[in-house]
């Protein structure tokens, strides 16, 4: 666990001793449907641009607006600890980072880039046939790029490393439905967010030994009432943290940078572009792609069942429009159905006092349910 | 006060404008007693379904932001309490407000859709459109893709990008025929896309009209124009004449400089649109002798335009029909919807000039001879303010002198201080050696 922590506290100084150790490339990217596995295929090492969340210094000039996290991509691009990016990829998804993506590029246009239509009809007809397509163009600007064709063997093998984090993740989760979960929250968020930043198959050896550390853990039984976390994606497990601390556990999330990252496979087909376009079509519906046939209010409904929550924090990145237009509807189906809930707005920084002030009074709400349970 | 420069006068055709734009309201708000359907979207092709009516949310949340502050408010707020983000767009906080509400400004009933069909758009809040009446009563929603990349232009990802479009169009006309009961009129709907291609012609004349010094109309006298044809449907012979003649009276205005403001000596262009709850800056502008050339977005009907190397500016694609090239005889539904979407799938609207031809503001500055550049920056609307400072950094670098204000959205007066408003352009003004010419 402590592995997990350390990595991603220290993400930028992993990824240039992965390229001085490699020789290899490194390419960031913005939004969680930019398909991993072609990049990694060709041998670079795809690495999701997460924001620090502190206090922004120098966007000002170029952004206004912004979500905190788009903005703290750019600053840090400013400052230079994102030196060790060779490429930018922009798989379609949110504006803000679009925004980040092209301004980041207006500063620094020598770094390779791409952009990926990712259809907004994620479930339409020919949409697949879009994705794929554009994979396809993809896949020739990333083989131009590092001089070398990724062949079916390649992808084959990047979609077994993929599949396995996936699987390892998912086990990881399942741990957290025990009424006594031997793994926290922020224990959980650290892997997923770490993985987003590491070599995939340096991380699946970790995670196994992990998960076989895990299974001779001791069930903890002081992590109290049971949470599910819906909303913008984080980049830190302060608020896990401090839900802990609050005599409570997030047990279940339902966030782009979280379970969403990794809850569906690649099915292997023969066209392995297909398969990749179904993959990220077909993963739990962001909150800017959940715009016809509503998935993510019964997906949530789901999670909070399978986990056993027992309430649900909808903590949004102030100025998401995705999660700020999307919301009405969570709220009404968790109403409906009489599921607690909490809402509050996370800014560049969490507030930490007000926010611990509200999620404890929400929290001992709660606690009445656990007596009659 | 000093002496006028040139004559100014009303324009006559703008009665025509007014009425066709009352005729249309009307034709929402009567919607539901004619038993016809209305629809939260915008289409070209939804003309070809003789009992529908479609209706977007901007045009709802401006007007009622223009209407009554008070009762803008009041739905903005019912839409925060169910759930929205306060800093999300005050178009869609007003409309669907009102619709959680149950009533309009002058307390009819709202009246609500019984559709949604597809207004997509590069901005977010767009490609989200409609979903609020969806989940509020269970009405079928259809999606398209709005199909965007940076980079060069590929006829390769453009033509599977267009194909998905043509399949999409034609599923969703199908399948409102099936749920609805209702014949979509072929005929009707190739007749329109032939005459309607006529407005871009006249829309991009009216446009390099106002290159001329002094400019013969206004972002205002514009506004008055910009939607007909687009947002506001109307009989498509009947829009193509009043763009004619707008187009007539503009070159006879231009012909005997006659001036939006009779004592033009600033030009200053804007990027999307104005606080719709407080146009009369607008007038304040002119005390200066300023006037505005209008942006992009008030010159959307003239479609994507260029400067030419020659120094001209001129439409981006050639020929007839939505400024795009008709290469076919149009005899079928889907020859009228390859004619309508073209064949470049992107880059069709303003919009995406702040993705692809980044640059495009500053051509449009220097084909209005713009002196000034007043660019909002909208708090709540993600699509009205994302690349607004980088756009205001390069026309600064060019020379263009540049005022930003701050304001929650076009539709939303929560954080616009008018005041402050006010003084901002008394100082910019005179920081470049202009008094006010009148008071």
């Amino acid at each position: 666990m402590e592995r997990f922590h350390e990595i991603l506290q220290n993400r930028h100084e992993y990824a240039r001793a992965w390229k001085k150790k490699t020789g290899g490339k490194v390419i960031g990217y913005y939004e969680p449907y930019m398909p991993e596995e072609i990049v990694y295929a060709a041998g670079a090492l795809p690495v999701r641009l997460l924001s620090q969340h502190e206090p922004d210094d120098t966007t000002d000039r170029q952004m206004y607006g912004n979500c905190a996290c788009s903005r703290d991509i750019l600053n840090q691009f400013i400052k230079g600890r994102y030196d060790y990016i060779d490429g930018l990829i922009n798989a379609e998804g949110c504006q803000w980072m679009l925004n980040a993506f092209q301004t980041t590029l207006n500063n620094q246009p020598e770094l390779f880039n791409h952009y990926i239509f990712v259809p907004d009809y994620v479930d339409g007809k020919t949409s697949k046939d879009v994705m794929r397509s554009e994979l396809v163009v993809f896949k020739k600007a990333v083989e131009n790029w590092m001089g070398k064709p990724i062949n079916d063997s390649d992808l084959d093998r990047a979609i077994e490393v993929y599949n396995t984090n996936r699987r390892l993740m998912r086990q990881v989760y399942e741990l957290r439905r025990a009424d006594n979960p031997v793994v926290l929250g922020s224990e959980a968020m650290e892997m997923v967010l770490a993985s987003q930043v590491m070599d995939k198959t340096e991380m699946n050896k970790i995670l196994e030994d992990a998960i076989a550390k895990l299974a001779n853990r001791k069930p903890r039984t002081d992590t109290g009432v049971r949470l599910m976390l819906v909303g913008s994606p984080t980049s830190d497990v302060a608020l896990e943290e401090l839900v802990e601390s609050l005599g409570a556990n997030v047990v279940i999330d339902e966030v782009c940078t979280g379970s969403c990252y990794f809850w569906n496979e690649v099915i292997p087909q023969t066209n392995r572009l297909m398969a990749i376009s179904l993959r990220y079509l077909g993963r739990p519906h962001c909150a800017l792609k959940d715009n016809n046939w509503r998935r993510r209010p019964a997906h949530i409904h789901q999670l909070y069942e399978d986990y056993q929550a027992q309430g649900v924090i909808i903590a949004k990145q102030i100025y998401c429009h995705p999660h700020g237009t999307d919301n009405p509807l969570i709220w009404k189906i968790l109403r409906e159905r009489n599921i607690p809930f909490h809402y509050f707005e996370r800014d560049m920084t969490l507030p930490y006092e007000e926010t611990r002030l509200r999620l404890e009074a929400f929290i001992n709400m709660l606690k009445p349910m656990l007596v009659l349970k | 006060m000093s002496k006028q420069k040139w004559e100014t006068r009303p324009l006559e055709v703008w009665n025509k404008a007014k009425e066709m734009r009352a005729k249309w309201q009307k034709s929402i708000d009567t919607a539901s007693s004619e038993r016809v359907l209305l629809a939260q979207g915008n289409c070209q092709w939804s003309i070809g379904f003789p009992a529908l009516r479609v209706i977007e949310d901007n045009p709802v949340g401006a007007m009622m932001a223009n209407k009554s502050d008070e009762f803008a408010r009041v739905s903005r707020l019912a839409g925060e309490i169910i759930g929205w983000g306060r800093e999300i767009c005050g178009y869609q906080l007003n409309c669907w407000g009102a619709m959680y509400l149950g009533h309009q400004i002058d307390g009819s009933p709202f009246p609500l859709r019984d559709l949604v069909i597809p207004f997509s758009d590069p901005c977010d809040q767009h490609t989200k459109r409609g979903q609020a009446p969806m989940d509020y009563s269970p009405i079928p929603r259809f999606q398209e893709n709005y199909p965007l990349y940076t980079g060069p232009q590929d006829p390769n990802r453009d033509k599977t990008m267009i194909e998905d479009k043509v399949y999409t169009t034609l599923y969703i006309i199908a399948e409102i025929e099936r749920i609805f009961g209702q014949k979509f009129d072929d005929e009707r709907f190739v007749a329109s896309v032939k005459v309607s291609g006529g407005i871009t012609p006249y829309a991009q004349e009216v446009s390099r009209f106002m290159q001329h010094i002094p400019s013969p109309l206004s972002q205002k006298d514009l506004y008055s124009f910009y939607t007909l044809g687009g947002l506001t449907k109307g009989d498509p012979g009947e829009t193509v004449a009043i763009w004619k003649a707008l187009r007539d009276e503009v070159e006879w205005r231009v012909q005997n400089n006659i001036a939006a403001v009779g004592n033009e000596r600033f030009r200053w262009m804007e990027a999307h649109p104005p606080p719709w709850h407080f146009l009369k800056y607008y007038r304040y502008m002119e005390k200066y002798g300023a006037v505005c050339i209008g942006s992009q977005y008030s010159h959307m009907m003239a479609g994507p335009m260029e400067l030419k190397k020659d120094g001209t500016w001129g439409p981006r694609f050639s020929g007839g029909g939505f400024g795009r090239t008709i290469d076919r005889p149009i005899k079928t539904r889907e020859d009228a919807i390859r004619v309508m979407l073209g064949t470049e799938a992107r880059g069709h609207r303003f919009k995406d000039d702040e993705v692809i031809r980044p640059w495009a503001l500053d051509d449009f500055a220097k084909a209005y001879k713009a002196d000034g550049a007043i660019l909002p920056l909208w708090r709540c609307g993600v699509g009205c303010t994302v690349t607004r400072k980088e756009q205001g950094l390069r026309l600064s670098e060019m020379g263009v002198r540049v005022l930003h204000y701050e304001g929650s959205q076009p539709g939303d007066r929560t954080d616009l201080d008018e005041n402050r408003l006010f003084d901002q352009l008394d100082v910019w003004m005179e920081s470049q050696g202009l008094r006010k010419l009148e008071d």
